[in-house]
């Protein structure tokens, strides 16, 4: 009898929680139309042609900054860089400099997602490395951590910029921020704006796209021509590869 | 054994001025922090190459202090050295006001301060941070349980002890792996960079150790017998060519291969050659042992506190060289290239430290004061007199 | 030798210094720190009831009203988690796209918010269309 009063209570248990749990049903009822996810089917990355790009040509960290609304301090060390131009040149100068684009390798070993204590880093499931900026305590150990120094503390507080791209929220100060490859354009299947930029510019040194898609211009010149990654010795498998380095 | 052990009167001026001036430290540290706070990092002197400054140089110095502090304590009830029983409570607690200390910078520097709860709600094993905050909670819960033992259980000391030896090996291990495991950065990593840490956390550990001992006995005018502390002093001695056999070690085995030559030159003649040289090899290695050695300063307690301060001073310097160094060496992302941008790449990194962050380093060193000062004054950790045993002979003087 | 006071007599001083340490950082941590306009945030006087929120200007919510009034917060937070982190993106049901019909942030969130004294720094990043 003990037990069967129990059952009937349990029943009514289940029967309220269902009540109380119905509303939020709804959120998992019917999964709406215009809904997509990352999937572990992609796998992002980006090619840049070293040949092609110019020297004094800064379309990409323009573009960068205008899309993501990144901040300049006016401070060169503190300054937020999510992409940077780099002018590198053989120590004896024998040969011409090459001028070439850095920007987070997005890398399948990120030492920065190893370091995160908090998990705020992490690696979207189509190989996109970012940061949660709800989650990041600000400690900047992945900014010891990472080889390319593609990682800024936001020194300062920022404000939306006049114009601003509404579509990427700004920063609050104390975290650690990089760059996302646009992951808001890719997930809408659009290309990061750097690459944008760089095609508008007219070089076309950088591409972007899906290396596990065969038929993908980025999977075909990987396959075809000889790239590069930066630090390959660190075994970081990075996604950002260099032609003609 | 109760009338072994007193807490000490705390009733004089001298003792409240000093708990004053503590108090008064961690304050302003705290000040700091809610300054940091409002305004962001912007108001401190890091940067986006030197991320980690002068809090974390005293956080990671009073965190290696700390597992060291142990050590007095280690020697007696797992190593039995008889005549540093007497010093048990005093270690374990030090170790953790120490190690409280240490913390509070550390979590105070966060960007997020607000967040702290998420370190434990999201945890990431891989991370070395997240092993920490295991290995430090655990430290803390291990002295205390060792320091009960010594007040209550007696029974149960060795066993506790033993596991708090074991654990701050592990714990000064997990310290010095924070940088040895980065490898990204040239100048800390490298296998030997814990062991360093280990070896480091012993000689400092003890120096603190004599320092606080000599100071409380003297002020509250206990009898220490000189030969316990040249006891110290040895066991400091030995500990202190540990640090300098590693040191020589790690050197040696960079040199050796011409990969490195880059790196360790700068680190002998660039802009921090000086802390290098004259902190971490002048003040922990050589003014300590260059005064020990000396039959005079060497026998004298005043030398032997002259050569404990050194060694914290070259404790300091350790971990600055460390980070400071560490972090200002350009990365070397295209080995043999010049490099040039307008993130300042392929420059050495300039960092002038903010007074805040002075500021909020000496805060941490209040908290750690102010704890131990007060611990000594409610609790029965000092010993009424410490002496060597019958008959001991210290096996070896300068 | 002196006498000494018994351990209970003396360990709450000790606690009380703990306490002091840890929870006088997070009560000015808790307290926050005001970085926008509170002004935006404070109403002179709820004496005449609860504020009056602007009308939206859609035919419906994308979700019941009443069932939003409650669960708005756990509903963006859970949105948030997934987007970030599972790149899940749902067009019609954005963040942004609840300012096509609550127009105005003044009018409408602030209003409530600071009824109950609810200071959600969400819009202190992103941003609300006006």
């Amino acid at each position: 009898m003990t037990m069967d009063r129990r059952t009937v209570l349990g029943l009514g248990g289940v029967a309220a929680a269902g009540v109380a749990l119905a509303p939020g049903l709804t959120l998992i009822a019917a999964p709406p139309p215009d809904k997509s996810e990352a999937s572990g089917d992609q796998r992002w990355a980006m090619l840049i042609d070293v040949t092609k790009c110019e020297s004094n040509c800064t379309a990409c960290t323009r573009a960068c900054r205008q899309e993501n609304n990144v901040p300049l301090f006016g401070d060169p060390t503190r300054d937020i860089h999510w992409i940077r131009k780099l002018e590198i040149r053989d120590k004896d100068h024998r040969r011409p400099s090459v001028s070439l684009p850095v920007l987070c390798n997005h890398c399948e070993n990120p030492p920065c997602a190893h370091v995160c204590p908090t998990e705020a880093t992490f690696i979207r499931k189509d190989g996109i490395v970012l940061v949660d900026k709800h989650r990041c305590i600000g400690c900047r150990y992945c900014m010891l951590a990472c080889p390319y120094k593609a990682r800024s503390l936001v020194y300062h507080k920022t404000e939306f910029p006049e114009g601003g791209n509404p579509n990427v929220p700004i920063r609050a100060k104390g975290v650690v921020e990089k760059c996302t490859f646009c992951v808001h354009l890719v997930d809408d299947g659009k290309q990061p704006a750097c690459v944008q930029a760089c095609g508008h510019a007219g070089h076309k040194a950088m591409i972007f796209g899906d290396l596990n898609d065969p038929k993908s211009e980025i999977a075909m010149r990987i396959r075809e021509v000889k790239t590069q990654t930066i630090r390959e010795d660190l075994g970081l498998k990075p996604h950002v590869h260099y032609q003609g380095l | 054994m109760l009338s072994q052990f007193s807490a000490i009167e705390g009733r004089s001026f001298g003792y409240w001025k000093l708990v004053i001036f503590l108090g008064v430290l961690a304050l302003m540290g705290l000040g700091a922090f809610v300054a940091v706070e409002i305004n962001g990092h912007g108001i401190t002197g890091m940067n986006n190459k030197i991320a980690w400054g002068i809090p974390h140089v005293f956080a990671i110095s009073l965190l290696v202090m700390a597992s060291g502090a142990l050590n007095v304590g280690s020697m007696s009830t797992v190593f039995a050295v008889k005549q540093f029983k007497q010093f048990g409570r005093f270690s374990a607690f030090l170790a953790i006001a120490l190690l409280i200390g240490g913390l509070a910078v550390l979590m105070l520097d966060l960007g997020r301060p607000d967040r702290l709860l998420l370190t434990v709600m999201h945890m990431n094993f891989r991370s070395m941070f997240t092993l920490n905050v295991f290995l430090y909670s655990g430290f803390i819960l291990l002295c205390f349980l060792y320091l009960w033992s010594m007040f209550e259980y007696q029974q149960f000391t060795k066993v506790i002890g033993s596991a708090a030896f074991l654990w701050r090996v592990i714990l000064t291990t997990g310290t010095g792996s924070i940088f040895g495991v980065i490898h990204a950065r040239e100048v800390f990593h490298s296998a030997i960079t814990a062991p360093t840490f280990v070896a480091i956390s012993l000689s400092s550990g003890t120096a603190i150790s004599i320092l606080l001992l000599v100071t409380t006995f003297k002020r509250t005018n206990r009898v220490l017998e000189d030969k316990v502390v040249f006891g110290l002093r040895n066991a400091f001695i030995f500990f202190t060519f540990l640090v300098a056999y590693l040191l020589v070690v790690e050197k040696f085995t960079r040199y050796y291969s011409p990969a490195f030559y880059d790196v360790q030159s700068w680190i002998l003649t660039g802009p921090y050659a000086w802390l290098y040289l004259f902190g971490v090899w002048g003040a922990t290695i050589i003014i300590p042992l260059a005064v020990l050695f000396n039959p005079k300063f060497g026998n004298s307690i005043g030398g032997v506190m002259v050569a404990s301060f050194s060694s914290i001073i070259g404790t300091f310097a350790f971990v600055a060289h460390l980070l400071l160094a560490g972090q200002s060496y350009p990365l070397k992302m295209f080995p043999g290239y010049e490099v040039s941008s307008a993130f300042l790449d392929g420059q050495v990194a300039t960092y002038t430290p903010a007074l805040i962050e002075f500021v909020l380093g000496f805060g941490g060193i209040g908290i750690a004061g102010v704890i131990y000062l007060l611990g000594i004054k409610f609790f029965r950790m000092i010993p009424n007199e410490a002496v060597a045993p019958e008959g001991y002979e210290l096996p070896w003087n300068p | 030798m002196r006498s000494l006071p018994s351990y209970p007599a003396r360990f709450p001083l000790l606690l009380v210094l703990v306490w002091a340490i840890f929870v006088l950082p997070s009560v000015v941590l808790a307290s926050g720190t005001p970085d926008h306009d509170a002004s935006a945030n404070s109403h002179p006087s709820y004496a005449g009831g609860p504020p009056q929120l602007e009308k939206a200007k859609g035919e419906s919510c994308i979700r019941e009203t009443e069932w939003m009034r409650r669960n708005h917060m756990d509903f963006l937070k859970h949105r948030r988690a997934e987007t970030v982190r599972q790149g899940v993106r749902i067009r019609s049901e954005s963040l942004l796209k609840c300012a096509e019909c609550h127009q105005s942030h003044e009018k409408f969130c602030d209003q409530c918010h600071g009824y109950v004294s609810a200071s959600p720094d969400c819009f202190e990043c992103h941003v609300y269309p006006k």
